[in-house]
């Protein structure tokens, strides 16, 4: 509760501090700013389910610590940007101003009770990162990326209201505690509009978190986007996207469970197929990238389709290993593909990694112990991350799910590979890469945090 | 047949024919005008459901604004080029397939689903009215309603920055 | 019986049947005879050049746009201004309800109207107007020295 309001305020604070003669005072703000909303975040902690303005926000220690992950990430990726210093296009209040409207967004739909609160949410948060991946505006595949994205995201926004509506139409109601006592006096019994409105409002929500088959814009407008927002986009989008699926389902559709799995069960290994196989062929980090961000829908759809009582922890503790993997191998592309750009044109391939450990060891450890992450290797929080998730597979008896799993996390393990056999073992030129020490604050935490969630995983739950 | 209902069957048929000819129309200047149509008569659904603040907005904000900025679209784009969009066959029996499953679908699930009967002794006639629709926003819609504010807000922020004219550019 | 509607029904039938008849009757009894001249654009009188199908200048859109904005919140007034001055609700909150009410509403046209102040500052209301431009050729020859060289090889008149 209490962030929304404060980052609603400081938000436009930050876009008018880009008034000022000096630019360098925003960088520093927007960091404070978020400071502030992760502290204001454990005003609720500990007090149980609150509800705020009607019934329309519900604060539990789940959505804080959602809240607070999106927090992080945010924090870590506003550090990267250094400013926008060496853009001389760059327009840093309005981006960083966007960004901190993006996670009033992104807090909406993670706490959401009220299904209008659910759409509003999404809005904000999909009409900001529209604008994100367009900032680039002499780049004609930002541009490009930012249409494609507009246009499709915006069909999948009528179909998700179009689903809000038939399930208002089956319930008389838009509040999720109203439509899960219809569903549970109702049992399988209830209206045939209320499988209809379900299955388009999940259509419309999965096509936020890039599942397949609604991945198709996923590749296009991660690699058109600017890295830092693409950043952004494949960390908090989907973090805040997953918290919305999970609360939806968990909370109004447990009843009818039997109905909904079986859907979401072959879209889980569809994403799974899809973004791994597919991410084999790609010769560009950034494209890989994007379609290891599917791959990774296809886990966390994973523990959404067994909903077990261990899910919940599985999605937090999954998100916040991918995020931070994510940011940290971003922020290692992002360095190494503006050392090696040419004439403008930034180098995103394997090959620009190729040499990378001889001159520049903290990135490549960083790079390697990332990509490890993602890969899911023991001693990283990514393994944990996957530990928990076909735990709870396990929980509910979906093996076959889990060989699916397995096995792609094998095939996983090829492409992520890759960058490290290009920085370590194949010979480049690339030289000294100078890091901001900002920068290298935040790649060393990232990638510490990464190493000590995997050897004690413990700790995370400790903290919750 | 009472009148109500054959005005609203009479309406439901223009609506889907203007809505399907907005998608055959050959000239996108026509598909907006045929848009317009479909505005109007979902207007008029609107007055025959009783809200008519809701239909008097549909006109003002659809009919009037939003149309316009589809016509500047449509203006900023070049349309003097004949070029039809490739798509291939497969694509296209792909695309019918699927939404015809969909269809399907729906039509089947409505067909089968109970719909809430009308009760006219219960029945509020004024549910619709501008009056309950403010007791509705101000109260129980607060933060939604406040939070709108920053859609717009971004909507306006990433209007102005990537409308910016930027050194160089050439316009016309 | 009309309803209030089936009235409005009839204005709209009405105006459909009148325009028909109208345009109808002109057609009856007006002649045909078209020539280049008649068949034009009509322009106030200059002579239409090219396609009236031009790009336009993005700002046009991005006012266009900001109108949009401020008409949505415009329609969000009308069910505020039924309600703010409400006797009923005034009465069972002792007075409490215009007040948070009036607050209700500061907040929210308020944060259209930084938005609208930000693009002011942004300088995006102002239109660009056309500055003269005077031709002017940087050179490092002062121009002293032109006007020693001019001298210089004047075609000398020679005085008879």
């Amino acid at each position: 509760m209490y962030p929304i309001v404060l980052l609603s305020v400081l938000g436009i604070v930050v876009l008018f501090l880009g008034f000022m003669k000096s630019k360098s005072v925003l960088l520093p703000a927007t960091l404070l700013f978020l400071v502030l909303a992760l502290a204001s975040n454990f005003i609720d902690w500990n007090q149980g389910k609150v509800l705020y303005f009607y019934e329309m926000l519900a604060v539990n220690n789940l959505t804080l610590a959602f809240n607070a992950i999106v927090l992080v990430s945010a924090f870590m990726i506003v550090a990267m940007t250094r400013g926008f210093q060496d853009q001389e296009e760059a327009q840093p209040a309005e981006y960083y101003g966007i960004m901190l409207f993006s996670l009033v967004g992104a807090f909406m739909i993670i706490g959401y009770e009220h299904l209008i609160m659910l759409f509003v949410g999404i809005e904000i948060l999909s009409v900001s990162m529209y604008i994100l991946t367009g900032s680039d505006k002499s780049n004609l595949r930002s541009n490009e990326a930012a249409l494609k994205y507009f246009l499709m995201g915006a069909f999948a926004t009528g179909i998700m209201l179009f689903g809000i509506a038939l399930l208002y139409g089956a319930t008389g109601s838009f509040n999720l505690t109203d439509i899960q006592s219809y569903v549970s006096i109702q049992g399988r019994g209830v209206s045939y509009i209320l499988y209809a409105g379900l299955l388009l409002l999940l259509i419309g929500m999965l096509f936020k978190v890039s599942a397949a088959p609604f991945h198709f814009w996923t590749p296009d407008v991660y690699d058109g986007a600017p890295t830092i927002f693409t950043t952004f986009m494949s960390t908090i989008v989907k973090t805040a996207g997953f918290a919305a699926i999970f609360r939806l389902l968990s909370h109004s559709f447990t009843p009818i469970y039997s109905f909904w799995w079986i859907t979401l069960a072959a879209i889980t290994v569809l994403t799974l197929l899809v973004g791994n196989i597919i991410a084999v062929y790609q010769n560009s980090f950034k494209r890989m990238l994007a379609y290891s961000s599917i791959s990774h829908a296809g886990y966390l759809l994973i523990a959404v389709t067994s909903l077990s009582p261990q899910t919940e922890n599985a999605i937090l503790f999954y998100s916040l290993a991918y995020s931070i993997a994510t940011i940290s191998a971003f922020g290692v592309l992002m360095l190494v593909s503006k050392k090696k750009a040419l004439e403008g044109q930034v180098d995103e391939s394997y090959a620009a990694f190729n040499g990378l450990a001889a001159q520049n060891p903290l990135l490549a450890f960083v790079l390697a112990v990332s990509m490890l992450s993602l890969a899911g290797i023991p001693l990283t929080a990514g393994f944990w991350g996957k530990f928990f998730v076909f735990g709870s597979a396990v929980e509910r008896g979906l093996v076959w799910m889990l060989v699916v799993a397995v096995l792609m996390s094998a095939v996983g393990i090829y492409y992520y590979f890759r960058a490290i056999i290009a920085a370590y073992l194949k010979e480049g030129d690339i030289g000294k890469i100078r890091i901001a020490p900002f920068y290298r604050i935040i790649l060393v935490v990232a990638t510490a945090m990464t190493i000590l969630f995997g050897l004690a995983p413990g700790i995370f739950e400790k903290l919750l | 047949m009472s009148p109500t209902l054959s005005l609203f069957y009479f309406l439901s048929f223009l609506t889907v024919l203007s809505a399907l000819m907005v998608v055959f129309a050959r000239s996108p200047i026509h598909s907006v005008l045929y848009l317009i149509l479909t505005f109007f008569c979902l207007s008029g659904h609107y007055i025959l459901l009783n809200a008519q603040f809701l239909a008097a907005v549909n006109i003002i904000v659809y009919a009037g604004a939003i149309m316009v900025l589809f016509l500047f679209v449509i203006m900023f784009l070049n349309m003097k080029k004949e070029d039809e969009e490739s798509k291939t066959n497969l694509t296209k029996v792909a695309a019918v397939i699927v939404a015809g499953t969909l269809g399907v679908i729906l039509v089947g699930a409505f067909r089968k689903s109970q719909v809430g009967t009308y009760n006219p002794y219960a029945h509020d006639s004024q549910v619709g009215m501008v009056e309950s629709l403010g007791h509705m926003l101000f109260r129980e819609y607060l933060l939604p309603f406040e939070l709108i504010s920053i859609l717009f807000l971004v909507a306006m922020t990433g209007a102005i920055m990537l409308g910016k004219r930027e050194v160089g550019e050439r316009h016309f | 019986m009309l309803s209030d509607f089936g009235i409005i029904l009839l204005f709209i039938l009405a105006a459909i049947v009148l325009i028909m008849v109208v345009l109808g009757a002109s057609r009856l009894l007006r002649p045909n005879r078209p020539n280049e001249e008649k068949l034009t654009t009509y322009e106030s009188g200059e002579e239409p050049l090219g396609n009236a199908n031009v790009q336009f200048n993005v700002r046009f859109y991005v006012v266009a746009l900001v109108f949009v904005l401020f008409e949505v919140e415009l329609i969000f007034l009308f069910p505020w201004a039924v309600v703010f001055g409400n006797v009923d609700l005034i009465e069972q909150t002792d007075g409490r309800w215009g007040w948070f009410a009036l607050a209700e509403m500061l907040v929210f046209v308020g944060m259209l109207t930084l938005g609208l102040a930000y693009a002011w500052r942004k300088g995006y209301l102002d239109w660009v107007r056309p500055t003269p431009q005077v031709p002017h050729t940087p050179s490092p020859v002062p121009p002293a020295l032109y006007e020693q060289l001019n001298e210089k090889y004047a075609p000398k008149v020679k005085v008879p």
